[in-house]
């Protein structure tokens, strides 16, 4: 036991001598995680995008169009769009070049039209090269169509009144006579009131999640979701690059120096499976109080999460040992090595969340330790302690374990 | 011509070496082609392969009312499930309340529970909010419209609202004619960040190894100069990118019916942003003289590069502070050229900016990457 804690001992300072490759790859899931909470991190309240940029044409200028114009001008829809009034030769220039994501053009005729309730086209010319901003803005374009096309029928015979008015000189509108028609009007106005102050359909929104979730997404909480799947990523990378050591020393003869002393190979093994789960352990934890203190990641009860990644960093050192017991040289554990680590990731749910992948992707994810890890993490955040996450990476590490250790015997008794 | 000739021969036998390494094939094809169905299906989008967005709807109405109100809420591209109790699991839930048609009845306001799964597509949430609103607005207008009298009788007939006002969705002329599909994102994406990947890698690792095992040295034993070394090693990581890119060109082509636009461009856009990026892989594999170093930095630049230049999800939805910053990253004006090309059937002249900074970029790097060429560690 003393020689197996002096070989961990020697080994940690030796990799601490050498820190940069370890120090990259710690960085790597740090600075994927502050990019992408700073990209995806809700920016104000119930603006999750950054404001649409939205080219407007008014072909028409009459008093339906302006009425539709100066919807964007009311304060929410200047926050989520970004409108430039312009002409449409100027507008098919500038969408011509994605210069924004969609253009509105108020066809010539537009009031007139409504006013004879005549059907009318509203033309959303949307940017290609984007995938989700100009469905937006047609949507919200289909909504307002309703919203006129509603109040057009609702409001037809004073629109009639309005269109007949429009073909006459102005000393010639018959003032006197439209006294009652406002009246009339009104009345409209006053029961149309009924359905509209309060609405007489609305939402309340909510977003929910498991028991006793917060239920305001926050960047702390983008910043929690993410950093466990990147963590667990590269505490691969990290096992990996330490455990090297099992091949570089047979290569490099070490070994066989090393075995000439009254060390015995299982002594040599542990301290190389020790010293990679310690060491993993470590990244691991340095990783989190880095997301603790410059993300204010919150991970739940510490304990458990303190459970779960030595149960992690246990696994990772069982899978690395059975590993370097199987490739044959560096070269093949370097080749090997990354495809798996990254293979594990895609599907594990490190790259990108499991419910959003296809199907196929999230079944093969629960053969991988990420995903494990992952699930386990988030349900520590939600208070709750991981049972299935700890069974199934003890077990399977153990299992790792326990075919690793012969197989090393093997190659260190060589 | 002889020097030409050469160079011609080493860079032939290192790309050699590196085709007949048995994992090239992952990384340069099976890897990214993971990637491209992933990303692909996650940006399916419209026409031609549609997104369909789910909504469970809670029926709690005791009277006629919340069946109507589902008719206006149902559309193709909306999966309406009507239940009678809360599921166990959903991404976007409204519940239609007991007094539901009571309280339209009585001409009473009420806010129906909207609730939406943390974590659930935004995109998908967004999409079904926008038709709740329609519906609410089309039932209020159709109110307002004919809904003087007794309301109970309202459902037993009546007029519905007409559509006067129409919208129409197109795409500006001299673009494209179909709608793009998820892969015409995926794979340029995933074509550029692989190549970041792959060329600093390999092309520095093996640099790093070539050197250190004093195989560099030995080549200058041949008629080989300094700089002819240096260029070769330069023009085989030069081969690899390009090499990369054309077979998921050909993949995306074949498997996807990938839209590149003009083909020739594209490939130049390629071929400019793989010598910078073999440059830097020279530059990186004569610094650093340990391999998981230049793994780790590589997997650091390609990434965040990746990241920032778009490779990874749509730069609209990217705060514009970001998107200013990402003109760092040779990604960014790779994806950019190769947008103008595919969605915009762009012509040489509107990819002449970015084609020039990449080659600007590669000059400097080169350069560079010259001046810190080593022979021996």
């Amino acid at each position: 036991m003393r020689r197996l804690l002096l070989i961990l001992g020697n080994d940690v300072r030796r990799h601490l001598k050498a820190p940069w490759a370890i120090v990259i790859f710690m960085i790597i899931p740090i600075a994927m995680t502050g990019l992408i909470g700073i990209i995806f991190a809700p920016r104000t309240e119930g603006n999750e995008l950054p404001p649409i940029p939205v080219l407007l044409v008014d072909n028409d200028k009459g008093l339906a169009s302006k009425l539709l114009v100066s919807s964007f001008d009311v304060d929410q829809m200047k926050k989520m769009f970004q409108v430039t009034v312009t002409d449409e030769a100027d507008g098919r220039a500038r969408m011509g070049k994605g210069k924004a994501s969609a253009m509105v053009v108020i066809p010539n005729g537009f009031t007139l039209d409504l006013l004879d309730a005549k059907p009318v086209t509203l033309l959303v010319v949307k940017n290609p090269s984007e995938q989700f901003l100009p469905d937006v803005v047609e949507e919200f374009m289909n909504t307002m169509a309703v919203m006129l096309s509603g109040a057009v029928q609702a409001f037809s015979d004073e629109v009639k009144g309005i269109r007949a008015m429009l073909d006459l000189e102005l000393d010639t509108i018959p003032w006197e006579t439209l006294g009652p028609e406002f009246g009339k009007a009104q009345k409209k106005v006053v029961a149309a009131s009924k359905y509209l102050n309060p609405l007489l359909i609305g939402l309340k929104e909510e977003e929910t999640k498991a028991a006793g979730a917060r239920p305001q997404v926050t960047a702390a909480h983008l910043f929690a979701a993410v950093l466990p799947g990147m963590a667990v990523m590269f505490l691969l990378f990290i096992v990996q690059t330490l455990m090297r050591d099992l091949l570089s020393d047979r290569e490099d003869g070490k070994l066989r120096r090393m075995m000439t002393t009254p060390l015995r190979p299982l002594e040599l093994i542990g301290a190389r499976i020790a010293g990679g789960w310690v060491m993993g352990l470590a990244v691991l934890l340095v990783m989190v109080a880095f997301g603790t203190l410059v993300f204010r990641v919150g991970w739940g009860p510490f304990g458990y999460f303190l459970l779960l990644a030595v149960v992690a960093a246990f696994w990772t050192a069982a899978f690395f040992a059975l590993f370097h017991a199987l490739v044959r040289n560096r070269n093949q554990a370097g080749a090997l090595g990354a495809p798996i680590i990254l293979a594990f990731s895609l599907f594990g749910g490190s790259m990108l969340a499991p419910e959003m992948m296809p199907k196929a992707f999230r079944a093969v994810g629960v053969v991988t330790p990420n995903r494990w890890f992952i699930d386990g993490a988030a349900l520590i955040r939600d208070g709750r302690f991981p049972l299935a996450s700890l069974i199934v990476l003890l077990v399977s590490g153990l299992i790792l374990l326990a075919l690793a250790v012969p197989a090393l015997r093997r190659r260190v008794s060589v | 011509m002889r020097g030409t000739k050469r160079i011609l021969h080493v860079a032939a036998v290192d790309l050699r070496l590196m085709v007949g390494d048995k994992i090239f094939f992952f990384w340069t094809l099976a890897f990214p082609i993971m990637f491209i169905v992933l990303f692909g299906f996650l940006y399916k989008s419209s026409d031609n392969a549609p997104n369909v967005a789910e909504l469970a709807v809670v029926n709690l109405d005791q009277g006629r009312w919340g069946a109507y109100f589902i008719g206006q809420i149902e559309t193709p591209g909306l999966a309406v499930t009507v239940t009678d109790k809360e599921p166990a699991g959903y991404s976007r839930l409204i519940v239609l309340p007991p007094d539901f048609s009571a309280k339209i009845e009585a001409r009473l306001g009420q806010n129906l529970a909207f609730k939406k799964r943390e974590g659930a597509s935004s995109q998908a949430a967004a999409r079904v909010e926008t038709r709740l609103y329609q519906a609410i607005a089309r039932t209020i207008s159709e109110l307002i419209l004919y809904g003087t009298g007794d309301l109970a009788k309202f459902l037993d007939g009546h007029a519905e609202l007409r559509d006067l006002v129409v919208v129409k969705g197109e795409f500006p002329a001299n673009t494209v004619t179909v709608v793009p599909s998820g892969f015409d994102h995926s794979i340029p994406g995933t074509t550029i960040q692989f190549i970041m990947m792959m060329v600093l890698i390999y092309g520095g690792v093996s640099i790093m190894e070539d050197r250190k095992k004093g195989i560099l040295g030995r080549m200058l034993f041949s008629p080989l100069s300094t700089g002819e070394l240096f260029r070769a090693k330069l023009l085989a990581r030069w081969l690899i990118g390009l090499l990369q890119a054309l077979m998921l060109f050909v993949v995306g082509k074949i498997f996807f019916k990938l839209n590149l636009g003009s083909v020739p461009l594209a490939l130049l856009v390629i071929a400019v942003f793989a010598l910078a990026m073999a440059a830097l892989s020279l530059f990186v594999g004569s610094l650093i003289s340990k391999e998981d170093t230049i793994i780790g930095l590589s997997v650091l630049l390609a990434n965040m590069f990746a990241a920032l230049g778009g490779c990874w999800w749509p730069n609209e939805i990217v705060p514009p502070a970001v998107r200013t910053v990402a003109r760092i990253s040779p990604a960014y004006w790779a994806m950019d050229a190769l947008h103008r090309l595919t969605f915009f059937q762009g012509g040489f002249a509107d990819i002449a900016l970015q084609v020039g900074v990449l080659a600007g970029l590669a000059a400097v790097l080169t350069v560079v990457a010259g001046k810190v060429f080593r022979i021996r560690d």
